[in-house]
C-alpha cells in the first residue's frame, strides 16, 4: 500500500475506533438512538412489505380475468359471426369462447340446480355470450376495451369480472402513494433526530474540538468521527428496522393463516427479500451519514476562525 | 524562522491588541514575552502561531507569509508547533496517556510508534508513571507538565508557552522552566509568555516587552 493510502486507511480506521470506543462508553445511549431509528424506519418497511403481498395477490387473481360479452336474445347467425370477426382482429384480445345460449342451458341443466324451474320455462332465457381474455389487463386497457365492446352491433351487455379486482388495485396505488409520503415525512424525522444527537456530540466534544483546531487538525479529521456516527446510527438503525419488520411480519402470519385458510387461500406476508434489506439498510446509512454531515457543518461552522 | 513586519492585530470592536510591531526570532533561540496582563502577549502568540492573522503587516513562519495562506493550509503551518495554552486545555474526559496522544492522532501517528513518543514525552516530564491517571486527579504543577508533554510529542521545531508558570509555586516554577531550557538546548526554539522575569537570568535569552500593544524593548539578557 501507498505511503498516502496508507495513511488514508489509517485516518479512517482511527475516526471508526474513536467512534465505536464513544458507543461503547455510551452503550444505553446509542441503543436507545438506534431503536429510536429502527421504529421510525420499521414502520414504512412493513408497509411495504404489506403492500408488496397485497399487489402480488391482486397480480395472481388478475390471470383469471376475463370480460363476458352478452348478446341480445334475439340475434341472428349472421350478426354472431360478425361479432366473432370483430373479436378476432381485435388485438387487445389474447382469446375468446363463444358459448351459445343453448350449451349455457344445458350446462345450467347439468348443475341440477332448479331443474323444475328450468323445465317450466317456455323457451330459452339465456342469452349467447362471448368470454374473452384481454391481452393488458390494467384497469385503463379494460376499460377501454369494455367500452369498445358494447360498440359492436348486436351487444346488449359488456361484463367485467372481478371489478373488486379494479378496486383493489386503486387500494394498492392509493396505499403505496401513501407510503412515499410517510416515508419521507419520517426521513425528514431521523435527519432531525440524527442530526440532533450529532450537535449534542458536538456540544460534550467542544474543547476537544477547539483544541484539536488550535493544534492543527483539518476540518476533515475533526467531521470524519461525527459522519461515522451517524452512518453507524443509520446502519444499526436499519437493520433494527429490518428485525423488527420480520418480527412483526412472523407474528402477523401467524394469525393471519387460519383467516386465510378460511379463504382457501395461502395467502401470507412476505419477509423482506435480500435486496429490499440491502436498500433499507443502505438508506438509513445514507440517510445518517447525511444528517450527521448537515449537523457537523453547521456546527463546524461556528468554531472555525 | 519567525519574522513579524510590523503587525497589527485588531479584534472586531476593540482596540489594537497588538500595533506596528517588528522582530525576527531564529531557530533555537529561547524568547521570552513580557508585559503585565492585557498587553497583547497571547495575541502575540497566536500570530506566531498562526491561530490568528495579522489585521496588516506580514507574518512570516519559515518564510511563509501566514496572511497569504490558504484556510485550508493553515492546519498543516499549525502543526510545527507545539502549544502550552494559559488554561492548558487538558481534556478531563480521558486519561494522560489519551490527552498526549491527540497531537500524533491529528498527525495521523497511531499504534505503536505513537505509544512509544506517548511515552517518551511523559517521561520528559516526569509524569511516566502517571499514565493512565486522569487529568483531575493532577496537581496544578503535573497538569502543566502534561500539558508541556502533549506540546512536544510531535517533536515541534517551535514550542510556544503561554504563561506556563502563572498558577505555580516557585519551585514547580523553575522545574517547569528547567524543561524548557533542556528543549532549547536540543534544538528547538522556545517562546515563553510570563508577566514576571522569573529565570530569565539565568540563560542568554532575548526579551521581548510588551506595553499596550506596542513592543518597548527588545533585549538579549547575557
Amino acid at each position: 500500500m501507498s505511503a498516502w493510502g496508507y495513511s488514508w486507511f489509517s485516518q479512517h480506521k482511527q475516526a471508526l475506533e474513536l467512534v465505536l470506543r464513544r458507543f461503547k462508553s455510551n452503550r444505553l445511549n446509542t441503543l436507545l438512538i438506534c431503536l429510536a431509528i429502527g421504529v421510525t424506519l420499521a414502520l414504512p418497511s412493513i408497509l411495504y412489505a404489506v403492500l408488496d403481498s397485497v399487489n402480488g395477490l391482486a397480480n395472481n387473481v388478475k390471470t383469471e380475468s376475463q370480460v363476458s360479452i352478452f348478446l341480445a336474445t334475439n340475434n341472428s347467425e349472421d350478426t354472431i359471426a360478425s361479432i366473432k370477426a370483430a373479436l378476432e382482429k381485435n388485438e387487445a384480445i389474447k382469446n375468446f369462447k363463444f358459448v351459445s345460449k343453448q350449451d349455457a342451458l344445458a350446462k345450467l341443466q347439468a348443475a341440477d340446480a332448479n331443474n323444475e324451474v328450468l323445465d317450466s320455462l317456455e323457451n330459452n332465457p339465456l342469452p349467447d355470450a362471448f368470454f374473452v381474455e384481454p391481452n393488458k389487463l390494467d384497469a385503463d386497457s379494460i376499460t377501454s376495451l369494455q367500452a369498445e365492446l358494447r360498440q359492436l352491433e348486436g351487444v346488449d351487455e359488456v361484463v367485467v369480472d372481478g371489478a373488486w379486482l379494479k378496486r383493489l388495485n386503486y387500494l394498492v396505488q392509493l396505499g403505496k402513494e401513501a407510503m412515499l409520503i410517510i416515508t419521507s415525512l419520517l426521513a425528514f424525522a431521523l435527519v432531525a433526530v440524527i442530526g440532533n444527537t450529532i450537535r449534542m456530540q458536538i456540544l460534550t466534544q467542544q474543547a476537544e474540538i477547539e483544541l484539536s483546531r488550535l493544534i492543527g487538525a483539518t476540518k476533515s479529521f475533526i467531521r470524519r468521527p461525527f459522519l461515522y456516527a451517524g452512518g453507524l446510527y443509520g446502519l444499526i438503525g436499519g437493520l433494527f428496522a429490518l428485525l423488527i419488520t420480520v418480527v412483526v411480519i412472523y407474528l402477523f402470519n401467524l394469525s393471519i393463516a387460519p383467516i386465510a385458510a378460511e379463504y382457501e387461500s395461502n395467502f401470507l406476508l412476505n419477509t423482506p427479500s435480500a435486496s429490499t434489506c440491502v436498500t433499507i439498510c443502505l438508506l438509513s446509512f445514507l440517510l445518517g451519514l447525511l444528517s450527521a454531515y448537515f449537523a457537523v457543518s453547521k456546527s463546524l461552522l461556528h468554531a472555525t476562525k | 524562522m519567525i519574522t513579524f513586519d510590523n503587525v497589527t492585530k485588531r479584534y472586531p470592536g476593540s482596540h489594537e491588541a497588538i500595533s506596528s510591531i517588528s522582530f525576527s526570532i531564529e531557530q533555537g533561540e529561547m524568547v521570552y514575552v513580557t508585559g503585565h496582563s492585557g498587553a497583547g502577549k497571547s495575541t502575540l502568540l497566536k500570530l506566531m502561531a498562526a491561530i490568528e492573522r495579522p489585521t496588516s503587516g506580514t507574518v512570516l513562519i519559515n518564510n511563509q507569509n501566514v496572511s497569504k495562506l490558504k484556510e485550508a493550509t493553515l492546519p498543516y503551518v499549525r502543526r510545527k508547533f507545539g502549544l502550552v495554552f494559559q488554561d492548558h486545555k487538558l481534556l478531563y474526559d480521558r486519561n494522560c496517556y489519551h490527552n498526549v496522544a491527540l497531537p500524533l492522532a491529528i498527525n495521523g501517528i497511531t499504534g505503536t510508534e505513537a505509544g512509544k513518543r506517548i511515552r517518551a514525552a511523559l517521561d520528559k516530564v516526569g509524569l511516566l508513571d502517571k499514565e493512565k491517571a486522569m487529568p483531575i486527579t493532577l496537581s496544578g504543577g503535573e497538569q502543566q507538565r502534561l500539558a508541556i508533554a502533549r506540546a512536544v510529542v510531535s517533536r515541534p521545531s517551535i514550542l510556544i508557552a503561554d504563561e506556563p508558570t502563572g498558577n505555580l509555586d516557585r519551585n514547580y516554577a523553575e522545574n517547569i522552566m528547567t524543561l524548557f531550557a533542556a528543549f532549547q538546548q536540543v534544538g528547538v526554539t522556545v517562546i515563553v509568555a510570563t508577566h514576571d522575569a522569573l529565570g530569565n537570568a539565568n540563560y542568554q535569552n532575548k526579551v521581548l516587552h510588551l506595553n499596550q500593544g506596542k513592543l518597548t524593548n527588545v533585549e538579549t539578557s547575557a
